[in-house]
């Protein structure tokens, strides 16, 4: 599984601690989730598509529905 | 307050001065002692020693906190990530200690030992068994 939450954070500005902060996890999971060596819960998952006003699938790509 | 005080200053204090009392006396003493006792009371001052050291010291940690620091904390602690390193890191950590009894198991026979055997073997069951037990209970909840 991939995911956009890098781009969509550079796009808007926002540094990884800010991200961390809203989303209540620590920077480092973040920069885990951006790197692409942990994957989110559904529940963190959510919080994070939340926060970027997208949905899971906009945020998280699964390998199989990348082009 | 007060209970937070008697808990994290107090009670570790007295327990570090019991420990090192206990383990100067048991150095005192010396031969006088037989050996079986003298081993538990090192063993006692070592244990509430190490507990009592440790509470002091984050209690004492837990003072020279900032808010913004003791927040972090709480997060890092609640952290889904630092959750699943917890679980992994305490999942192969079974094994490991696993293999080392079964290594200590198989020392004993070689050295031909009755009672320690008997003693490794009791280990390993109740390793085995408190994870099945907990197994069982996860299993119920989740």
């Amino acid at each position: 599984m991939t995911n956009r939450i890098a781009e969509l954070r550079k796009g808007r500005r926002i540094s990884q601690a800010e991200l961390a902060d809203a989303v209540d996890v620590t920077r480092q999971t973040i920069i885990s989730l951006e790197s692409g060596r942990y994957n989110a819960s559904l529940l963190l998952a959510h919080r994070i598509a939340r926060y970027f006003g997208l949905t899971i699938e906009e945020v998280f790509l699964f390998e199989e529905d990348t082009p | 307050m007060k209970g937070t005080r008697i808990g994290n200053t107090y009670l570790p204090a007295f327990g570090l001065v019991a420990a090192v009392g206990l383990g100067v006396a048991a150095m005192i003493l010396g031969d006088q002692l037989a050996s079986s006792i003298s081993g538990l009371c090192f063993g006692l001052a070592g244990a509430v020693g190490g507990l009592s050291g440790s509470r002091l010291a984050m209690a004492h940690f837990d003072r020279t906190w900032t808010e913004e620091q003791r927040k972090e904390l709480e997060r890092a602690e609640r952290d889904e990530r630092n959750i699943a390193i917890r679980e992994k890191a305490a999942y192969s950590s079974w094994y490991w200690t696993l293999y080392l009894l079964w290594g200590v198991f198989f020392l004993t026979l070689i050295l031909g030992s009755g009672f320690p055997t008997a003693l490794v073997s009791v280990v390993i069951v109740l390793h085995c068994v408190f994870y099945m037990v907990n197994m069982n209970r996860w299993t119920k909840r989740l």
